[in-house]
């Protein structure tokens, strides 16, 4: 009734997270379990070490940014269906007062399992039409038998199946819970959580400026998305410093599979936060706008806060990087011959940096520019 | 001074164009007190929102002195209101996660007033420093935004229906503290207001029908905000 398949066209993101993170995880999965049922055909000590160290290596890289991309997107998704019923809470509120039932109506959040689904099974497909090819390059040079491509329930079961009804349960419960409150303060917009966190009013930051303040209030009221602009920074610097060394250590495609995801999972998250931020802010902004805060000084105010929180992600993605190379090889193939010698690489850190402020700037001058368009009509829309 | 001349406005495009303000001029001495009476739909607020310097007008100038705002570029026309204007309108539009503070602070700090809780004194909420608008009765947050828009120190004073949502005790007392802050800070004020009997109030009545002035009057004497009608 009130949420509907077009609602749902708008969680996107969701979509698209799920579909990354399914790819890649599908793909080694899948290829852990084939190679793993081959073992027995390996007859030579040669394949023998080479079979070693491709198990290694999908286990490695399924655990690492399989299950980095995995917790990320669980949590990205948690957020997003809270922020979406939170941003949904009068439509919510109304119904209830009409008197439909709280189950009745948080049933209808089922949708949110579409999303996932969709996701999900686009990333599971594309593993598999992506599979030929990986498993040909994995094997490039013939050392092992041939690896037959075959599918795995289990891996349908927890890559697809699972998440679509994990998430349809997610949002039901939370809007459930979410409508457990009274009718009236679902209606009404209450800031008294602010209130509630006395540490606010006795700072001794009175003398801050107007906008100093609204930076670090904004800052701090979303913590959530202060985590996501990191976090996207973060896999922005890490994934793609390590795709190039990637390209020595193991395989090209790796490498370029890394970067792709690394760069869409970066955008798809630094999107999804600042905009976010922007629709939070949009009252704020006009009324400064009409009081004579320029452009600047809304954006200074409204999205400055953030460039040191993203440029901090890009540091620790530079050292998680690094720690994590250096540990793949100096401890897990320790004892493998014709493993490259590893070194940090400063000029891709430069590149990548240098790529990283480029793009990051543009992208708050793009959102900045869209402050000029938020007229005072923005907040006379109740 | 304030002049207004033949000033235009329409809203929609083809078919639907509607022209909103239909050649209005109007001047304002420096200091006066205008309230703008008029049906609704009349016109008033995009009057207002032309001549504060929010819209732009089709034709027609806005002579600010000399200077002709409707030919200002956007950020001029932001700086220009910087300087120039403090706004109240009729649902206060506070900023819901600050304090009294500093949803005052947010005019203040544009013109460097250092000295803005004095005006928050003024107009009663001394005590309320720290409360947030949710934790406010309609009249004193209507209170904040008159301490915010005068700690600005405007010269000019928008209003757009500022008692339309109290009722008439609170509505009499939020009028009463503009009046006494104009006293002291001697600025010109514009109001847009259903109620005709705060035109009692002012200097200069101004009386709008379907996007036109059909009639200006002033009055000899001016009667307080508790000794008019309501
Ligand atoms: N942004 C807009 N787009 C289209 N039409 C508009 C817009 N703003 C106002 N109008 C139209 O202009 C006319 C005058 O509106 P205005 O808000 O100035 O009236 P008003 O006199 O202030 O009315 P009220 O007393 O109800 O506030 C109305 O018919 C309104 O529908
Ligand atoms: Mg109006």
């Amino acid at each position: 009734m009130m949420i509907g398949i077009k609602n749902a066209s708008k969680l996107v993101g969701i979509s698209v997270i799920s579909c990354c993170a399914v790819l890649v995880c599908t793909m080694f999965l899948n290829f852990y379990l084939d190679i793993s049922s081959i073992e027995d055909e390996i007859t030579s000590e040669l394949s023998l070490i080479f079979y070693n160290a491709q198990v290694s290596t999908a286990k490695v890289v399924c655990l690492v940014s399989g299950g980095c991309l995995l917790i990320t997107s669980v949590v990205m998704l948690m957020f997003y269906i809270k922020h979406y019923i939170d941003t949904h809470k009068k439509e919510l509120g109304i119904l209830k007062a009409l008197g439909y039932s709280n189950l009745k109506i948080a049933v209808n959040f089922w949708v949110f399992g579409i999303s996932a689904l969709l996701g999900t099974a686009v990333g599971f497909g594309g593993a598999f039409l992506l599979m030929p090819k990986f498993y040909a390059l994995q094997n490039e040079d013939k050392i092992l038998p041939e690896i037959a491509i075959r599918f795995h329930p289990t891996v349908f079961l927890y890559f697809v199946v699972l998440p679509t009804v994990g998430f349809s349960l997610l949002a039901i419960g939370y809007a459930w819970r979410k409508l457990k409150k009274p009718v009236l303060s679902l209606l009404k917009n209450d800031f008294r959580t602010f209130v509630k966190t006395k540490k606010y009013r006795e700072e001794k930051i009175n003398d801050a400026s107007f906008v100093a303040y609204l930076k670090k209030t904004t800052l701090r009221s979303k913590k959530t998305l202060t985590f996501f602009i990191l976090f996207a920074s973060f896999c922005f610097s890490s994934m793609t410093q390590m795709s190039f060394s990637m390209k020595e250590l193991s395989s090209e495609m790796m490498g370029a599979m890394m970067l792709i995801i690394g760069l869409v999972l970066a955008f798809t998250t630094l999107f999804l936060a600042v905009t976010t931020v922007m629709k939070g802010n949009t009252k704020t902004i006009a009324m400064m706008r009409i009081f004579g805060y320029s452009q600047k000084e809304c954006a200074m105010a409204i999205l400055g806060g953030y460039r040191p929180v993203s440029y901090t992600g890009f540091a620790i993605g530079t050292v998680y990087q690094y720690a994590l190379l250096r540990i793949m090889v100096d401890i897990v193939f320790k004892d493998m011959e014709g493993m490259p010698a590893y070194q940090f690489d400063v000029p891709v850190m430069l590149i990548s940096l240098a790529i990283f402020i480029l793009i990051y700037e543009i992208l708050m001058a793009v959102y900045s520019d869209q402050i000029k368009k938020i007229s005072m009509k923005e907040i006379m829309m109740e | 001074m304030i002049e207004v001349k033949n000033i235009i406005k329409s809203y929609g495009d083809g078919e639907s164009r509607f022209q909103v303000l239909q050649g209005v001029s109007l001047e304002m001495e420096d200091g006066d007190f205008v309230v703008i009476l008029g049906a609704s739909g009349s016109g008033k607020s995009t009057f207002l929102n032309v001549i504060s310097g929010l819209e732009r007008p089709d034709s027609g100038e806005v002579l600010y002195d000399t200077i002709d705002i409707a030919a200002l570029s956007d950020n001029e026309l932001t700086s220009f209101r910087k300087e120039n204007v403090g706004f109240i309108f009729q649902q206060y539009y506070l900023l819901p996660n600050m304090d009294v503070d500093r949803n005052v602070k947010m005019g203040a700090d544009l013109a460097g007033n250092k000295d803005y809780r004095t005006v928050i004194e003024a107009v009663g909420l001394g005590e309320k420093l720290h409360k947030y608008p949710s934790e406010l009765s309609g009249g004193e947050q209507q209170r904040v935004s008159v301490a915010r828009a005068l700690a600005k120190k405007p010269k000019i004073l928008f209003l757009d229906e500022p008692t339309g949502a109290l009722d008439e005790r609170t509505g009499r007392q939020v009028l009463d503290y503009i009046c006494k802050l104009k006293n002291k800070y001697n600025f010109t004020i514009v109001m847009v207001t259903h109620n005709g009997n705060i035109a009692e109030m002012a200097k200069t009545v101004v009386k709008m029908n379907s996007g036109k002035i059909t009639g200006i009057y002033r009055n000899e004497v001016l009667k307080t905000a508790y000794e008019i009608g309501w």
